[in-house]
Order: structure tokens, then C-alpha cells, then sequence
């Protein structure tokens, strides 16, 4: 391919070339910078073929003829406006370091030899990224992940979908400060990519992402008002349509008073989509671990925790220190569970109890029935339950938890309940789809590279070290890569930087980047990612458009959140979803029938609307009338539990 | 930017068919061992002229006098031209030495206050050997294989008779080629063209209004023993008035001593240059002020490290570089 000569390798003894890494010189106005690819041409065949280089730059040099700085001080007579006058300029050049991207042919890997440089075109670039072998053709699994702009060559950059959601790699690690629309853009964007171009062959994809913070992730659906004509461009070169997720779900858990749902997407004009969040106690034992540290639950401790697991949730328990046989299927229950057999132990003053103290007992009552308390919103006494949709996920949907406003307790909860149960699905092939990209940020959080061993952090170390092979597909995000765990961090196939803190690239994660590549980071404009990926040699930068989404902070200007409303009128704007004619009148009426029972008010409407009859009116008076029951966990079934062996201890 | 013509090759490469590598190797072929790595000729002491006053004829007045140039510094110069040589013994045949010798000379031109290579450089290899005194067959084995100077008839078969032979005609070959780009610039070129040296050697450049000499040596200085002190006494941005310069074999010029640099605590000879310039010139006075300027103009940047900074401008400097690494 003729492209004009852009400069010429060269090498001396003291920085000589290696298969890596070579040097070239280039006129001072040639059209390169830190992250050109440029492609080597060496007249010299090697076993019959002339070698072809593609390198990217890493290192640039610019210095002149003079020896020392004094001597430029002699030359301008210690003015610095003199040397202006200079009717010549020194001899000066640009040096410039490349680390290798590939070598045509592969073999032998030699030197880079001596040859000219030129700027790499499109099709070099896709050859430099070994792109050639994923992208186009029948086998195609390509997925833009930005523009590679260098030296006016642009080139679409693709990642392999088998490399990023598995199964010969995967998982993404993002990076970069906060405040520059790096870590959550990067993410929109990147999704709305792989829905663009994951290959229908290789299955059904879906997003889960963890809101953490702010209204970030709160306006998926909905145009971005901010695109330029430069973003649209992006979009239709990269194939990717300029458009909101057509396919949103937002869960989210109630307020702490119960009357909207903890989210700042509560604005009346998109709660269609909106489903509340909230967990009974059997959904919540199963992960006590999470909340009750090894201080509360010691092995006794422990113990009481599983035999209530597996002999009292969900069925019909009966003892001689109770008076009555107990059906514990919420929070509510087992507090009465707990009160009567500890009345029934004190009657027969007894310390002990199928082999558990009474301070056992006691400590486990508190530390259980406290989490209803700390998790109040999301965790519901009476065992109401309102779940993601496990096993009938839909193919390129995105599924957002807003878990911005729980306490971090239960921002964990949430956290690991979520994740083992995708996990869980998967492992039967359940979910719904084959693949699941979870979005989590501030990973330096949930896996920090030192501190407790939370569960939390296995669980993510697990995903990291064996997700891939189930499509369980972790999109961390971080602003200090460096605090994660290594392994997790280590176990992404895939890794993009936006503008990183000076910091955080002094520290050895970093080392293997040259100072300028570093100097680039710390300077990225917006929009600009550094790429890792296992088909480039090393690292590349690209350019991609602004998120077709509302951003947070536009979405809660456009759509304010809805203030905090009186019990009836909070009760009207969530049946009015499921029956418009209801009024904020009929509301009144009917909350006359249950008096001041406001805890009661809410129980009758969130079965409604987990029930969502086809009579709202009808089915919302009698659940009114009644006392909580437990129907919904009814209706989903006991847990199939082991048959006891008949020494077991607990029998 | 046309990238493709700005990194191409300035000069060719086949000009110089005598290589030291070829030379070598076509001497071990010949049956001669070639000496070992020896320090070139041109570095090795030598038995220079005494220094001397020559009293030259003013042709700016009656006298010599000392003149403060009126105007400041103007850039004016289009071009620089230098010239190197590299000599070095590479074997002795029944004691004769036999000198390999490159020349190389290139105008460097100005553009946007940047300096690139005017026409191609001119570059010369061979061997500079008194083909007589070496036996016939390598001789022809030699002319055969590379270029091959013969140094004719010498006086003596004194081994330092012969390198002092060859110095000098290895010098010759490099006027030879400084001379050729001379003549190409006074044909072709635009613009005044600053050459590193004298102009009196050159018809074509001796002649011509475009062309500049800068001497930086003074082992003859132009002047009677009455105004020496007036042309040591030089301050910074004097001159002398012109005289007119001849020599047998020489092409007249006219010349006058210019103070570069500050000489205070200094040689009196520190940043001292004698200018040549072509005598047929109408205002003498007004051409000499102005040559003046242009080359006062030229002291920055200054040529450091260079250890003749003092009186070189800094495109002869570069001219000296880029010779050097062509000629590598």
C-alpha cells in the first residue's frame, strides 16, 4: 500500500529496537502523537517476505543540536527576548518510541528492522489489532467500542464479543475520575454497542446494573438532548443506533416512610416502568451472611441461623415450647415465632433449647429481626415479596437497580442477592437469557483490594475467576483501579481508562506504561478512552460519542422527583398504574375501612400491585379488610427441603 | 506538507564509489593487510605556516580605519555552504602509505528560519596513493575495485612526505567540491550564499554579489603593523574598512576584519572574521555595512559546542553537522 513516508526507524546502540519496541524520526510537523499507530516498511525480506510492522506510540522526544541549556543563555546574552531574533531555528528533532502491535508474518520474531513509517489507514489499523480475524465476514462478532483518530486515518475499533462476554475471556474493568462522564458513559455506550452488534448466533444478551449513587442510570430510556452532529457521526460510522434503550426496567426499593419508591426516577411521567424492590425474610436469610458480621453470628450463632433455615421457614413448625405450631414466612412471624419460644423457655425456665442457649437464642433474635429495621424499605416484615424478573429476562433489555438510596447494608444485600441469583439461573440455563453483563461501580468498594474478606468480595472474586463460563459477565467500574482486588480487576479481559488521577498512575499497576502514555491519561478529554483488549498488542485510544441517554443531571431537571406525598395520595398515583380511574377520592373512602393502620394501607397496596387484578378497586378493599397474610410467599411455594437424618441434632 | 518528498534522500548515495569498507576490502583481496584503525590525517600535527601580516591595499578610504556598523543586525543570508574531509592511512605497501580520503560539501538553505539541504551535496571517496610506487598489479587490482587518486610523482618515498601529499590533495578535492556548489549557487540560486572560508578560491563566487566568505582563521592577517592595534582593537558590531585582498593564484577580493562577540578578558582575536565579498561592487561602504549586519545577525544561535563558536554562525555549523552525518 502506497502512503506517503512518514519518517524512518532508527536505532542506535544506546536504544536499539527489539521485537517490541522500536524508534523513528519524523519531520517536525508530521501528523503524530502519543497513540498513532504507524506501520513500518523494511525493504529487507525475511525468508522471502518483506516484513510489515504495525506499532503504536508510546514515547515521544523532541530536542535540538544544543549541548546545554547555558549555551542557549550565551547565544540570546542572558535575554530571553534576544533569541528571538535568531534568523535560524537549531536543528531540532522528533524522536518517537513505539511499542509493537503485531509483526506480518508473526514468525521469525525478529528486531524491528530498519524501514520507513507511515501513518497505518484503516486497514492497517485493523490489521495492527488483529481485528481482521473477528470483524466482517461470516463468523463476525465485532463490537465497536470507539474511533481511532490519528493523523486524519479514522478506523472503527472493535472488541471480540468472545473476549468481552466470554467464553475465551471476559468481563470489563473501567477506570477513570469521577466528574468527566467517563466510567458511566463509557458503560451506556458500550451497551448500547453490544446490543447493536452481539451476534443473535451466540444468544440472548441482558444489562443488570447496579445504580449506586445519584440519578446516573435513572433516564435509560429516554433521547439525550445533548448529541452533536460529531456524536452522530460516531454512531452511524460505528453502527450503532443514536437512540435510548428501547427495553428498560427500573426496581428500586420504597422509601423508609413507604409511600414512593426510593429512586430519583419517581417523577409520575416514568413510573411505567418502575417496579418496587422488595424482599421477604426467606429471601433475605438466604443471605444473612451479608449483613450479620462474624462478630454477631458466631458458630452457635450460626447454627440457630441454619436450623431456622431449614426446619422453621416456610412450613409448619411445631415444639413443645411453643403453644401454638408456627408457618414463619415473614419478619413479622418469626418476631412471634421468637417472643413465644422464648416466653415458652422462660415458663419452663430452661436456659436451653434443642441444644441452642437462650443468650444464643436472644442474640440471633436481635441480630434477624434488626434487619428489618436497617433494611426497611427493601426488606418487608411481612414477607412481601417484588423481584427482578428471574427466568424471563428479555434479550437486550436493562434491568436498573437504584439501590442510590439504601443504606450500604443493604445496598449489599441487594448487591449479593441479585448476583447469586443470576448466577443461580444461569447455572440452569433459567434466566431467560444466555448471557448477563452486570454493571456494578465503585468496585473499589465492594472489592476493595485489602480489608475484610466480605462476602460480597467472594462473590465478585467468584464471578471474576468463573462467570465467564456460565455468561455472567461483570462491567466493573472504579476510580482507583488500584484498590480493587487484583484478581478481579486482573480477570477482566477488557480494560478502559478515561482521564485517570495523576495518583493513581504513580502507582505499579501502571508501570508498563510509558511516561507519555501516563501524561495522556492523566489529560483525556472527555469522550477519549485508553483500550485493553487480549487482540491488542497494547493499549489504544479511541474516541466515542456521548451516550444516546438523558443524562442523570438533565433527566432530574427535565423530570423532577416527586416530592414525598400524604399516605392517600401515594396510594392513588400507584394504583392509578393499574387502574386510571381511580381517584384520589375512592382512595379516601376505602383507607376509612383501615383506620390508622398505615402499615396495613401499604401491605394492601403492594400485593395489588404485585397482583395486579384485573378489579384493582375490588382486590385493593379486601386486602384492606384482611390482616396480612402472608399470600404471596404462599403462592410461590416452600423451599424443597433436605429429609432430616434421624440423628440429626436438631431433631 | 508533502512528507514523502521532505524525508526522501538528499543526496545519492552512489556518488563516492570508495567507501573505507570497499577500500579495505578490496585491499585484503589484493593481498595487503590493512592497517589498523589510525586517528585521521587531518588531526595529527602538522607543520602549519608562521603566522604573518600582510599589508593589503584599502580600497574604503585612504587607510584602515575602524567603522561602527550604522544599523542593527538584519537577517539577510539565504545560505550557508561548508566543506569536510576525512583522511586516514588504511595500509602500507613496502612503507608507502596509502590514504583513504572523503570529501563532502553542502549548501544548506534557509526556510522558514529552518535549514535543508540546497541541490544534492557533493561527495567524494577515494584513494589517494602514488600509483608508481606500488606494483603494477595492485594498482590495476585497486583502480579496478575503487576509486583511485594518484598522488603522480613525490620527491621523496618518506611515508610522512606521501600523507602530506595526499592531505593536501584530499583538501583540493574538497575546494574541488565546494567550488562546484559555488558555481551552482551563482547559477541557479537565489539569494546570498555565506560560504565558511574565502571566496578567492572560487572564479565564479569571487565574482558574484550573492556569494560571502567568512574567514575564521587568522594565521595571515590582512593589515600593516601601523593599524593592527586599530583592527584588534575591534569593539563588538566595528569593522575595519575593506581592503582589497590578491594572491597569485587567487581571485581579488574585497575584505574587511568584523567583530562578532565582545572580545573584553579575551583573545583579541575572539569573535574576530574577515569577510570577503565580491570587489565589483558599486557602494562598497553601504554593501560592507549591510554583509555586516547579516552576519552579526547570525551569531544566535549561537554554534556552541562548537569550539570556534566565537566567530561561526550557526549555519555553518549546521552545514558541518549534516556533512558529518552523511559522510558517516
Amino acid at each position: 500500500m502506497t502512503t506517503p513516508i512518514l519518517g524512518r526507524v532508527v536505532a542506535t546502540e544506546r536504544r536499539p529496537n527489539t521485537p517490541h519496541e522500536f524508534h523513528f524520526w519524523t519531520a517536525l510537523d508530521a501528523p503524530i502523537g502519543i497513540g498513532t499507530i504507524v506501520r513500518v516498511e523494511s525493504a529487507r525480506p525475511i525468508a522471502g517476505v518483506l516484513p510489515t510492522i504495525y506499532g503504536v506510540v508510546t514515547e515521544g522526544f523532541g530536542y535540538t543540536d544544543l549541548q546545554t541549556p547555558l549555551h542557549d543563555v550565551l547565544g540570546a546574552d542572558g535575554e530571553p527576548a534576544g533569541s528571538a531574533f535568531a534568523p535560524t531555528e537549531r536543528t531540532e528533532i522528533r524522536l518517537y518510541t513505539a511499542a509493537v502491535l503485531r509483526h506480518v508474518p508473526e514468525e521469525p520474531l525478529q528486531p524491528v528492522p530498519m524501514g520507513t513509517v507511515h501513518l497505518a489507514t484503516e486497514a492497517d489499523v485493523h490489521a495492527a489489532l488483529r481485528m481482521d480475524s473477528y470483524v466482517g465476514g461470516s463468523a463476525a462478532r465485532g463490537i465497536p467500542v470507539g474511533l481511532y483518530r490519528a493523523g486524519g486515518t479514522e478506523a472503527a475499533v472493535h472488541l471480540d464479543a468472545d473476549f468481552l462476554l466470554g467464553p475465551e475471556a471476559a468481563h470489563l474493568s473501567i477506570s477513570g475520575v469521577s466528574g468527566l462522564a467517563t466510567k458511566t458513559s463509557a458503560v451506556e455506550w458500550l451497551l448500547g454497542s453490544i446490543f447493536a452488534h452481539f451476534p443473535a448466533s451466540k444468544g440472548r444478551v441482558a444489562a443488570v446494573c447496579f445504580n449506586v449513587k445519584g440519578p446516573d442510570l435513572c433516564f435509560l430510556d429516554q433521547p439525550a438532548t445533548s448529541l452533536t452532529e460529531e456524536d452522530r457521526a460516531i454512531y452511524a460510522r460505528l453502527g450503532v443506533p443514536a437512540a435510548p434503550f428501547a427495553n428498560v426496567h427500573y426496581f428500586a426499593p420504597w422509601s423508609a416512610k413507604g409511600g414512593q419508591l426510593a429512586t430519583l426516577r419517581s417523577n409520575e411521567a416514568l413510573q411505567h416502568n418502575v417496579t418496587p424492590l422488595t424482599w421477604g425474610l426467606r429471601e433475605t436469610l438466604q443471605y444473612a451472611e451479608v449483613l450479620l458480621n462474624k462478630d454477631d453470628v458466631d458458630a452457635k450463632a450460626d447454627a440457630l441461623i441454619d436450623f431456622i433455615k431449614e426446619r422453621v421457614l416456610d412450613q409448619v413448625f411445631s415444639d413443645p415450647a411453643l403453644e401454638r405450631a408456627h408457618e414463619v414466612r415473614s419478619f413479622s412471624d418469626l418476631e412471634q415465632w421468637f417472643r413465644e419460644l422464648l416466653r415458652g423457655l422462660e415458663a419452663r425456665n430452661s436456659d436451653v433449647w434443642r441444644t441452642h442457649h437462650i443468650a444464643t437464642i436472644r442474640k440471633v433474635r436481635n441480630r434477624l429481626t434488626n434487619i428489618s429495621t436497617r433494611c426497611k424499605g427493601l426488606v418487608t416484615d411481612d414477607g412481601m415479596v417484588s423481584d427482578l424478573p428471574f427466568g424471563s429476562m428479555q434479550d437486550r433489555a436493562v434491568y436498573v437497580v437504584d439501590v442510590a438510596n439504601l443504606e450500604e447494608d443493604a445496598q449489599d444485600l441487594v448487591f449479593a442477592r441479585i448476583v447469586s441469583q443470576l448466577r443461580e439461573h444461569l447455572e440452569k440455563r433459567q434466566l431467560g437469557v444466555e448471557q448477563v453483563i452486570v454493571f456494578v461501580d465503585e468496585l473499589n468498594k465492594y472489592a476493595p483490594a485489602d480489608g475484610p474478606d466480605t462476602y460480597v468480595r467472594k462473590m465478585l472474586l467468584d464471578i471474576a475467576e468463573r462467570g465467564r463460563y456460565l455468561g455472567l459477565v461483570l462491567f466493573g467500574a472504579q476510580q482507583f483501579r488500584s484498590q480493587v482486588h487484583r484478581r478481579v480487576v486482573g480477570n477482566s479481559g477488557s480494560t478502559l481508562y478515561g482521564r485517570m488521577d495523576p495518583d493513581e498512575l504513580a502507582t505499579p499497576g501502571y508501570q508498563t506504561l510509558a511516561p507519555a502514555t501516563k501524561a495522556r491519561l492523566a489529560t483525556l478529554e472527555k469522550g477519549q478512552l485508553m483500550v485493553r483488549h487480549p487482540h491488542f498488542g497494547q493499549p489504544i485510544f479511541v474516541r466515542f460519542p456521548r451516550p444516546a441517554v438523558l443524562t442523570g443531571r438533565e433527566g432530574v431537571e427535565r423530570f423532577p422527583q416527586a416530592e414525598e406525598m400524604a399516605l392517600d395520595a401515594a396510594i392513588t398515583r400507584a394504583l392509578r398504574r393499574l387502574d386510571p380511574t381511580i381517584s384520589l377520592g375512592w382512595v379516601q373512602d376505602a383507607l376509612a375501612l383501615a383506620g390508622e393502620d398505615e402499615d396495613g394501607i401499604l401491605r394492601a397496596r403492594n400485593r395489588t400491585l404485585q397482583a395486579r387484578p384485573d378489579d384493582v378497586k375490588a382486590f385493593f378493599k379486601a386486602q384492606l379488610r384482611k390482616r396480612a397474610t402472608p399470600e404471596v410467599a404462599a403462592r410461590r411455594g416452600p423451599t424443597p427441603l433436605r429429609v432430616p437424618a434421624s440423628d440429626d441434632p436438631y431433631g | 506538507m508533502n512528507a514523502g518528498r521532505r524525508m526522501g534522500p538528499s543526496y545519492a548515495s552512489s556518488e563516492g564509489a570508495a567507501s573505507v569498507r570497499a577500500t579495505l576490502r578490496a585491499l585484503r583481496d589484493s593481498g595487503v593487510a590493512p592497517s589498523g584503525a589510525a586517528a585521521p590525517l587531518e588531526v595529527q600535527p602538522r607543520s602549519d605556516e608562521p603566522p604573518r601580516l600582510e599589508a593589503a591595499v584599502p580600497i574604503e578610504g585612504e587607510r584602515i580605519a575602524v567603522r561602527t556598523i550604522p544599523e542593527p543586525p538584519v537577517a539577510g543570508v539565504a545560505a550557508f555552504l561548508d566543506g569536510i574531509q576525512r583522511s586516514q592511512v588504511v595500509a602500507h605497501v613496502d612503507g608507502v602509505p596509502l590514504v583513504h580520503g572523503a570529501v563532502a560539501a553542502a549548501i544548506r538553505l534557509r526556510v522558514d528560519r529552518r535549514l535543508r539541504t540546497w541541490d544534492a551535496p557533493r561527495l567524494r571517496r577515494a584513494l589517494f596513493a602514488p600509483l608508481a610506487l606500488l606494483p603494477t598489479s595492485l594498482a590495476e587490482a585497486l583502480r579496478a575495485r575503487v576509486q583511485v587518486h594518484d598522488l603522480g610523482e613525490v620527491p621523496s618515498r618518506h611515508p610522512q612526505e606521501i600523507t602530506a601529499r595526499a592531505l593536501t590533495a584530499v583538501q583540493r578535492a574538497r575546494e574541488a567540491a565546494e567550488g562546484e556548489l559555488v558555481s551552482a549557487w551563482t547559477a541557479r540560486g537565489a539569494g546570498t550564499l555565506v560560504v565558511d572560508g574565502g571566496i578567492a578560491g572560487h572564479a565564479d563566487g569571487a565574482r558574484h554579489d550573492g556569494v560571502i566568505g567568512v574567514v575564521k582563521s587568522h594565521r595571515t592577517l590582512y593589515t600593516g603593523e601601523d593599524a593592527l592595534p586599530l583592527l584588534l582593537g575591534l569593539r563588538e558590531g566595528e569593522r575595519s574598512t575593506a581592503v582589497r585582498v590578491t594572491s597569485p593564484r587567487r581571485h581579488p577580493v574585497a575584505s574587511w576584519y568584523l567583530r562578532l562577540r565582545d572580545p573584553a578578558g579575551r583573545s583579541p582575536l575572539f569573535g574576530l572574521v574577515r569577510v570577503e565579498v565580491s570587489p565589483e561592487t558599486r557602494d562598497l561602504t553601504a554593501r560592507a555595512d549591510l554583509v555586516s549586519r547579516w552576519l552579526l545577525a547570525e551569531r544566535a544561535p549561537v554554534a556552541l559546542p562548537d569550539q570556534r563558536w566565537d566567530v561561526m554562525v550557526y549555519g555553518i555549523r549546521d552545514c558541518e553537522q549534516y556533512l558529518t552525518a552523511i559522510l558517516a
